[in-house]
Formats: structure tokens, sequence, C-alpha cells
């Protein structure tokens, strides 16, 4: 398709924001930093350093309620460098826009300097994928507002304890869904598809893409590009959390490497339209990567220790099937007999 | 008994959360046995729990509801006759999440009260960690390794049982030994876990610290300002940019500003050290640290900064180098300075330093990493050392 | 020649006149006000609001951010954090709009953001009814909200201005939500003086957010979670903003006058013929209507009746509204809402004003009415019947007991 049919008029100035070539060019400068109160192995706590790394100082972070709000912003103090602003729950798509619009006018009336200033909104799976999909499939229709909106999926509503999400994957123990004599399985949603679907949804937004911190150049690369591209744009960030997964802290970059690698969180990106797979995931879709079997990522969380080998085997399925059954593999979930799939009894 | 009696357990968040739950659990079930009402509960402000993070649980048990009544709208009590630490590395000080100031692990222990402690260490170690107190209390040490587990599954090596059997020996005031035994057996059904309680109450034995004994520094303390003196909006100023390393005549590096008022020493039980000749500068430690822990030196290494790092070990699970960067039992270190410096000033020290570090890596397990991990430990090492007692 | 009528010439000089609905006036006001931020979400009686500043957008007479939300909840939140960046921002809502809204109304002013909302007053469904009722707006009385409650659209206008005026007052910051009865003001036009901007301009400074400022050159932390040792301390600041905002309401009101030539000498309530009253009703909104009316009827044939129109309801001028009512021998307060199984299962305002009276020597008789629930016409009878009942309060000395129900059918 021709893209250049596809831009809107982007008054707001955008900033230019660089590719980082290589770790060794990462910016030495943090502007979320040490002191914050998240577990000890906390991925979604090196999420928000790497998004700010890469955004740098003329940066204004929206917070939406959870672990990435209770637990680094704990009254009188705080670990963020650039300004921060807590939102509500549902909130990270209405922030990110009144924060945008509130700028664009000011500038527009010249009530402040003409600049870019980088608008970033994050939500965790809580928020975004369930209560705040409204506000944020809302301020993916307003081009007229430069800002990012980060889910940082954790895979449950972890600062309150772990309840179930619909971002949680199947069968996974939470305080909402806990392994029982009578039901071994009480969660059976399949995880929701969110960067896919807000990618589909929204024909004019410019950039979505899901990434792994564990890939700290490729993570910041693509919130480089979210910012400069224009419009409001969507990272959906998969964060090993080992508190609510039950891992030994240590693993955290591990498990977000064997969650890429057994596919079952394809790295891509839908830039101005255009999808690209890129890192592992592309390496695996090309034959260069041999895909891992979910087991070597199921067993080695606490949260899935009451698995049965149906059990893994039905995931397996699953994962298989966004490989060889969808229309767009591991992106988009319509064929004709998905539906043929079912849980073990 | 005529009077209220308090017991803290202090924990690590998530790790022993359903440990410290099942010693207040058991105590006030016990305690039922002899007619006595009680309640168990954790410290709300640390809920929701962080992995590693220090949290307190606790019992309460008074001769009638009235007495109980007391307690019973308390955030914690006043003071404690017994304060449980189920992590030797606790005794360094607790900071939770929620709240400001390092309180020592001692802190509620009334004059003459008993704090037990699950170690491997001897009871002098225990002390030096701890701070001077001005009045006297009693130490008893249970032979332990912490015992650390997760949020879904746990590690039943009979801490729980063989602390519940040390209680009515230090405080005999609070329950007997046979109701523990009963409600051990009632709460578990398990005749194993009655046995290790109640070898653990013949074995225990308590040394009195004296005023003045243990750690003299005084721990970091924060006063709350008032409604007149505190920002509008709920607001605050945000970290200052960080700065270049200045070390001799070197300047090059980054460190960056930390939140002056959240430290993370009593949030680990383990830290790195850096073998600073083996760094092949791959930025991976640094880059990869949840907890923005490291400072760039000037050398373009990577240097711990103590008063960030919780423990997690992440850095030494990305570091692609054998032993360059390697978690050490924080019982091992007596303080926070920086290893970079003592390595530029005295390489060959320094290596020796790092060489004898090695050899005290944590016999911890941090929680889940394959199922049936628990029950091949507990088979390995016993129930306690020597098993049932 | 007094000064007054000096500036009154001033004034039919400069001011122009349109025939425009409250909501429109409202309107009229962001755009005379250059607010930089405005919200939009349909219910009725609202949306007249947004329908008109829309046409202000497209035809390029006002230049705003105009930002048509999801849902309620995202309107208050968009506006919420154009505020925190210092931008001037309005929204609104009606019935359980409002409702809907009331997560994002309810963490506003800890935040001490001066965010300005109009409330087209509406029942609350179910059923679904589009008709006037002061629940909507009443359930946020509590939160640190101001409230004032308007009954022509001149007054839609003027207090919209007043309203950015007292609420950017650094000793305030605190939102402001303004109260315009469905249909009677929301829906219906009447000829309203339009000022000329140099006033406006004069009377009302640019926005400044100062050190509250959220912008990459004041890198500050807003809204970090709290624990018990906090909140106390956090209330008792926005406390003392809603006290300070009853000196700053007076001096916005003198400002205005002297600008203006015209306006309101009291902010707070308005006295229609109480100067020698013997009884008065009490009421909010524009019920004023029908019961002036009566009054002017009552007072030709010599009765010594009076109305107080409670302006301001968040802040409360409990003083010198107590002082006032102390003098009369009774008092009717006719609230537009309920408060089901409050004391005497009054209304709201009723309560209010028994509690204003608690502290005053002489505590007249109050009759507590309902009336004009979901949009009914408060009719002449019904007004009669309402001082009536509380001129038998004035002779007997004591009012009844329990609230009464005016113009239902039982």
């Amino acid at each position: 398709m021709d893209a250049k049919l596809q831009v809107p008029t982007l008054d707001s100035p955008l900033p230019v924001l660089e590719p980082i070539k290589g770790v060794k060019k990462a910016p030495l400068e943090e502007y979320f930093t040490s002191g914050h109160r998240t577990c000890q192995g906390c991925e979604s706590a090196l999420v928000m350093k790497l998004m700010v790394k890469a955004a740098g100082p003329r940066t204004v972070v929206l917070g939406s309620t959870g672990c990435m709000y209770v637990a680094n912003t704990t009254y009188y103090s705080t670990s963020w460098v650039v300004p921060w602003m807590h939102t509500q729950l549902g909130s990270s798509g209405s922030a990110a826009v009144g924060t945008a619009a509130g700028y664009r006018a000011l500038m527009r009336k010249g009530k402040i300097k003409r600049e870019p200033i980088n608008v970033i909104s994050f939500c965790g799976d809580g928020g975004g994928a369930d209560m705040g999909l409204s506000a944020i499939s809302g301020a993916l229709q307003h081009m007229d507002y430069n800002h990012l909106i980060l889910l940082y999926d954790n895979e449950s509503y972890a600062n309150t304890d772990i309840q179930a999400s619909g971002s949680t994957p199947y069968g996974a123990n939470t305080t909402f869904s806990p392994h029982g004599k009578a039901k071994r399985i009480l969660h059976k949603r399949w995880k929701k598809n969110m960067a896919a679907m807000l990618a589909a949804g929204h024909p004019e937004c410019r950039y979505v893409g899901t990434v792994c911190a564990s890939y700290a150049v490729d993570f910041m690369n693509r919130i480089r590009k979210a910012l400069s591209i224009g419009g409001p744009t969507f990272i959906h960030s998969l964060d090993p959390c080992p508190k609510g997964w039950d891992y030994d802290p240590m693993l955290s970059h591990e498990l977000g490497e064997l969650a890429v690698l057994a596919g079952i969180w394809p790295l891509f990106e839908v830039e101005q339209h255009q999808l690209r797979l890129y890192g592992k995931t592309r390496a695996i879709v090309e034959g260069r990567q041999k895909r891992l079997p979910v087991r070597d990522y199921l067993m080695k969380q606490g949260r899935f220790a009451h698995f049965t080998n149906d059990d893994i085997d039905y995931f397996q399925a699953k994962i298989d099937e966004m490989w060889t059954r969808w229309l767009i593999p591991g992106v988009l979930p319509f064929s004709t007999d998905v539906l043929n799939e079912r849980p073990p009894a | 008994m005529a009077r209220t009696i308090s017991v803290e357990v202090v924990y690590r968040g998530i790790f022993q959360k359903t440990l410290a739950k099942n010693i207040c659990r058991g105590i006030v079930l016990a305690a039922r046995k002899e007619g006595k009402i009680g309640i168990s509960f954790g410290r709300y402000g640390d809920s929701p729990e962080r992995n590693g993070i220090p949290a307190k649980n606790f019992a309460i048990v008074a001769p009638n509801e009235e007495e109980l009544q007391l307690s019973m709208a308390q955030y914690e009590p006043e003071t404690t006759d017994v304060t449980i630490s189920v992590d030797d590395m606790l005794c360094k000080g607790v900071e939770s999440w929620a709240w400001y100031g390092l309180q020592p692990i001692n802190q509620k222990v009334r004059d003459q009260g008993t704090l037990i402690v699950t170690s491997m260490l001897p009871a002098e170690a225990l002390i030096n960690f701890c701070h001077t107190k001005p009045t006297p209390y009693r130490l008893a040490v249970i032979p332990a390794i912490p015992s650390f587990s997760g949020l879904w599954v746990y590690k039943d090596d009979h801490t729980d049982v063989r602390i519940l059997g040390a209680l009515p020996k230090v405080c005999p005031e609070l329950v007997s030994l046979d109701s523990i035994q009963k409600a051990i057996k009632e709460e578990w059904n398990d005749d194993l876990k009655v046995t290790s309680a109640r070898r653990t109450y013949e074995h225990t034995a308590t040394r009195t610290v004296r005023p003045g004994e243990g750690n003299p520094e005084v721990p970091f303390k924060f006063d709350l300002p008032g409604w007149t003196k505190m920002r509008e909006g709920v607001t605050i100023d945000g970290i200052r940019l960080g700065e270049p390393i200045k070390f001799g005549d070197q300047i090059g590096g980054y460190r960056p500003a930390r939140n002056p008022y959240f430290k993370k020493y009593t949030t680990r039980t383990m830290r790195p050290v850096i073998d600073f000749d083996k760094c092949i500068k791959c930025t991976l430690c640094w880059l990869q640290c949840p907890d923005s822990c490291f400072d760039v030196t000037p050398d373009q290494t990577y240097d711990l900064n103590a008063e960030a790092c919780c423990g997690c070990g992440v850095c030494e699970a990305v570091c692609p180098v054998d032993n360059c960067v390697t978690m050490v039992n924080e019982a091992e270190f007596a303080d926070n300075k920086s290893q970079w410096e003592a390595y530029k000033q005295d390489k060959q020290a320094y290596q020796a330093w790092v060489d004898e570090k090695l050899t005290h890596r944590p016999e911890r397990s941090h929680g889940f990493r394959y199922r049936g991990q628990y029950q091949e430990q507990v088979a390995k090492q016993g129930v306690g050392p020597g098993g049932a007692e | 020649m007094d000064p007054d009528s000096a500036t009154a010439v001033r004034v039919a000089a400069a001011e122009q006149e349109a025939l425009i609905s409250g909501s429109e006036a409202v309107a009229v006001a962001t755009r005379l006000a250059d607010v930089d931020v405005l919200t939009a979400y349909p219910i009725r009686p609202y949306d007249t609001l947004m329908q008109y500043v829309a046409k202000q957008i497209a035809n390029g007479e006002q230049d705003a951010e105009y930002i048509v939300a999801e849902s309620e909840h995202s309107q208050f939140e968009i506006a919420k954090h154009a505020e925190a960046v210092g931008a001037r921002a309005m929204c609104g809502s009606s019935g359980v709009g409002w409702c809907y809204a009331f997560e994002a109304i309810a963490v506003t002013p800890a935040l001490r953001l001066p965010l300005v909302a109009m409330v087209g007053n509406r029942a609350l469904d179910d059923p679904g009814a589009f008709g006037t009722e002061h629940n909507d707006a009443l359930a946020a009385r509590d939160l640190g909200w101001m409230h004032v409650w308007v009954d022509t659209a001149q007054e839609a206008l003027d207090t919209t201005l007043m309203a950015y005026r007292v609420a950017e007052d650094r000793r305030v910051f605190l939102p402001c939500a303004i109260s315009t009865d469905g249909a009677f003001l929301t829906h219906s036009q009447t000829l309203v003086k339009i000022p000329p901007q140099t006033w406006v301009d004069e009377f009302l400074p640019p926005y400044n957010r100062g050190d509250l400022r959220l912008h990459p050159d004041n890198p500050i932390t807003i809204a970090p979670q709290v624990n018990e040792d906090w909140l106390m301390e956090i209330r008792r600041q926005t406390d003392e903003a809603m006290r300070n905002a009853r000196g700053v309401i007076e001096e916005a009101y003198r400002d205005f006058r002297r600008i203006f030539g015209r306006g309101e000498g009291n902010p707070f309530f308005e006295e229609y013929r109480t100067e020698d009253a013997e009884v008065v009703l009490v009421g909010m909104g524009t019920l004023s209507m029908p019961v002036k009316v009566v009054i002017r009827k009552l007072r030709e044939q010599g009765e010594k009746v009076g109305f107080v129109r409670v302006r301001w309801f968040r802040p409360f001028d409990h003083e010198r509204l107590g002082a006032l009512l102390s003098r009369f021998r009774a008092i009717g307060v006719i609230d537009r809402d309920f408060s089901m199984g409050s004391p005497f299962n009054s209304g709201v305002l009723a309560n209010e004003i028994r509690a204003t009276l608690y502290a005053q020597d002489r505590r007249p008789p109050v009759v507590s009415f309902i009336a004009g629930l979901g949009g009914r016409e408060v009719t002449i009878p019904a007004v009669k019947e309402m001082i009536e009942q509380t001129r038998r309060a004035a002779a007997a000395g004591k009012a009844p007991a329990d609230t009464q129900w005016i113009g239902v059918r039982a």
C-alpha cells in the first residue's frame, strides 16, 4: 500500500531519535533510577528504565495504577528523573491524549516554547488489556497527538497480589484462579492478542509493536521509533514477573528469552502499515532458529507447576496453531478450524 | 497467663510468606488449646509483598477478648515478647517497601524478650549484625538454612514447625509444648512434624545479649513533615541527573543519582562480587539491572553500588564470562564500600579478596526453578540439619 | 451621580446581546476564557454545551483542542491531564454520565487541578429520564470540588469566567462544577450580554501552574502512592484550599463588578425581597423563577415573604447564611434532590440549612420540601403551598418533623 496516503498532518514537532547501534552505544544516563521498591529481579522495572533511557530527558511519563505506580513511587520518594504523573487504572490512553493535547494547544498559542516533548503513558495488563482498552482505542484514533502507550504485561494484576487478567495465560495459578482439588484449572481464558488487535483495529495508527526487555537494544530502538514516527503509538512488552510467575528472580532475563524462543511471545512491529517480524521470532520463521517446546518455558514457573502433560500438550497445540494455522502466523488468529481445539477435560 | 503476648515474624516478602503465616497460625491455634484467644495478621503496609523485601506477620495471644481488643486495631504491636527472624540477613535491619527508615531487627523486642533467628551462623556472628539495644534481650539460634520458596509452591522443610517447637522453650508464658504438638498434629496431621517441633524444643538454648552488644551504628531515621510543609498537589521533586565519577585523576563514566529515602541494604541475601580483570565490558550487568545499581566507572567497567542492589542475581545470569560477576552470601560483607575503588587501590589484595568471597556462594534457593526441586533439596539436606532433629 | 450608573452606561455601550441557551452561554464563556482543551461525550442535556463549542471550533471562532472522547471517564481524565501541564480545560456531563466519570472526578481535587466542569443537572437512571434533578452534582459534594448553581444563561456565562478565576488562584487550585438545570437552563434560549474580550482579559489572568506544572523543565513526580502516614495531611491541605476559596470568591466577584459593571454583591446566595420578610423559601437553580413570581404576587397583597437562592454550595457560606436565616420566623427549604433515609427524610440542602442554623442563637423552624424531581415543573400552586406550610410553621413556632413531598401523586 502507499504509506504516504496514510500520513496525517502532524503539526506538533517530532523528536529525532537515532537508532542505538549495539549495547555499547546505549546512553549512560538513567532517567528512571534506583530506589524503587519492586521485587528482586522485576523485569517491569527494567522496562521502565530502558523505556526512558531510550526516550531521553525531554520526556514526560504518565503511569497508570499498578506495580509500576505503587512500587516505584511511594510518597515522598520517587525513582523518576523525568517528570512523572500518576493516572487512573483505565486511563493510560486518556492521560496520553490529555497531556499531548495540553502541550499542543499551549505551543500553538505560543504559551510555551514549541519543541518536541515525548509523552509516554504506561499501563499494566490489567489497566491496558482489561479496564483501559476503550481509552487506548480512543487514543489511537486521535492522530493529532504524538505519544506512546506502553503496556507492560506481567500477565496478572500483580500489584494487588496476582489476580487473573485478560492477559493471564491459560491455566496459570493466580489468587483469583487457584489450582484446587476439584478444579485443576480455573483460568480457562486464552491470553488477549493486544498488539495485533490494536494494529488491525486502528488503521491510521503508524506504529504498533511487541517487545521483550531481554533484548534491550531492540527494545530501546522500538521505543525510539514509536516516539519519532508521529501520532499515537502502542508497544506491548512481555515482562516476566518473579513473584506472580514464581521463579528465581535471577531467571527474569532467561524467561523473557524463552517466551520468545518457544514462540509464545512473537516479536513483531507494524510500522506505517507494514508488518515485520524481527529478532529471534524472525529467525524462527526463517528457519534459522529452532522453536523450543513450551514445556521448557512453562515448567520453569511455579504458576504452571500443577500442569499435567495433557495441559502442556494443549498449550503446545495452541502455540503450534499460532504458527501453522493463523492467517498471519503469530499475529492474526484467523483460520477455519481454530475452534476445533478444546482444552482437555 | 494474665497478660497479652505478642510475637512478630520478620521475613522475606513472598519467599517466606507461607512460612510466616504457618508460624503465626500455629501459635494462635496452639494457644486456643489452652483456652486463650489470639489473632494472626500481616503488617498491612507490607502488602502487596515484593519478593525479598522485608515484611512482617504477627501473632497476638491474650487471656481473654477484652485484653485482645487492645491489639485488634493496630498495624503492629509496640513491643514484642518474641521476634522471629526467618532469614538471618534480616539481622542487618528491616525496611519495608511501604515506609521509611531502617528498623533494627530487635527494635520491638522488650526487655528480657527473645529474638529467634534461623541460621547456620554462630550467635556471635549474628549479634554483630544486630543493632545495639539499651535493654538486654535473649537470642536463640535455630540451626537451619533460611527457607525460601515462592507464591505457589511451598518448600516444606519443617522450618515452620521447628520454630513453633522453640517457642514454648523461650516463652513458656505463651503456650506449652503439649499444645504446640496438638496444634501441629491437627493442622498438618504429620507425626514427623510433631517430632521436629519436640526435638527443636529440646535443643533450643538462649544466650543473653547485653546492652551495647552488637552493631553500634545509628540506623537511618526519617521524620515525617506536616501538611503546612508538604507541597500541594501530592507533588514532590524528581531525582536529579547523575554525574561522571571522579577517582584520583580519572574522571569519566556515570553514576546515576538515586532515591535518597529508600536504600536496599536490607532487601538482599546476596550481592554480586565483580572480578574487574575478567570484565570484557559487554555492558550487560549494567544494562539489564532492574535496579540501576551499577555505576559506570571511568575504566568503562561496572561497579556495584551496594546501596541500590536488592540481590536479584540477574547480573550474574547475564554475564557471559565465568566468575566475572558472582553472587556471594550477604553474610560475608561488613560494609557497602565500592569494589572498584578497592580494586584500583590494590589489585593483588582485591584479587585475593575476590577469591575468598567466591568460596561463599549462597546456599539459599530464591524460589522455584523446576518441579520437584524442593522435594529433592529436602531429601538431600533433610528437614533441618540432621533431618527431623 | 453614583459610580454604578456611570459604569452602567459603559456596559450598555460595550456589551453585545445574543439569544442563546445556558449551555451555549457556557460555551461562549470558554471562548472568551481562551480555554485550551475541551472534551466532549454525548449525554443530554450536557451535550448542548459541546455541540455549540464544536460549531465555534468548526467556524474558526475558537482556538482549542476539541476532543471527542470515547467515554465520560476519558473526557474527565483527558481534561484533568491537560490541566496538569498548564492548559485551561473544560468538560462536564449529566446524570449517570457524571457518575461514569466519578473516578476521575474523585481524584482531581487532591491533585489540585483547577478543572472547570458543567453539570447539566439530570435525573439518575434507571429509569432513563432527561429531566433535572440535583443528585448527579451533589454526589460529588464532599470531594473537594467547588459547586455553584446558576439560574439564568447570563449567570452561567459570568459564573464560568468567575469559576476559572477562582479555581486557578494558587491559594485554591481546586476544580469547580457549574450546575445548570436540564431543559430549563440548558435548552431554553434567553437574551445574554456577551462582554468584550478586553474586559475578560483584564478580569481573568492566564492559568499559571507554577512549580506544579508537569513539563520537562520542571522534573517533579505527581501523586505517588501514599500510606497511612500521609493521607490525613493531604486531605487537610485540600480542606485549607476550600477554606481559602471563600475569600478568593469574594475578591473575584468584587473585581468582576469593577470591570463589568454588573454582577452580585454577595457571591454566595441571592436574597429576593427578604428585607422585612417573616418567612422565606430557600432553594437552588431555576426553581427560583416560579418562586419569585409567587413572592411578587404575595408581596402585592402585603405578605412579608422572601426567597433565598443558594448559589455557591461548596464552599458553603454558613456564617452569613446562618446569620440571615436566623432573622426569619420560619424557613422552607426546597430540595430538587433526595437523600433517602437522611435525618427527617430530607433532601441534601435542607439538612445543610439545619446544620447551618444550629450554630445560631435563634433557630427558626425549618420546613423541608422535596419538589420538581425528574424535571417535574415546580408550579405556582406548588410554591404557594410551600409558602403556606412555612407560614403555618411560623405561626405554630415549630415545623412538621417529616419532609413534605410537593406535587407527588399519592
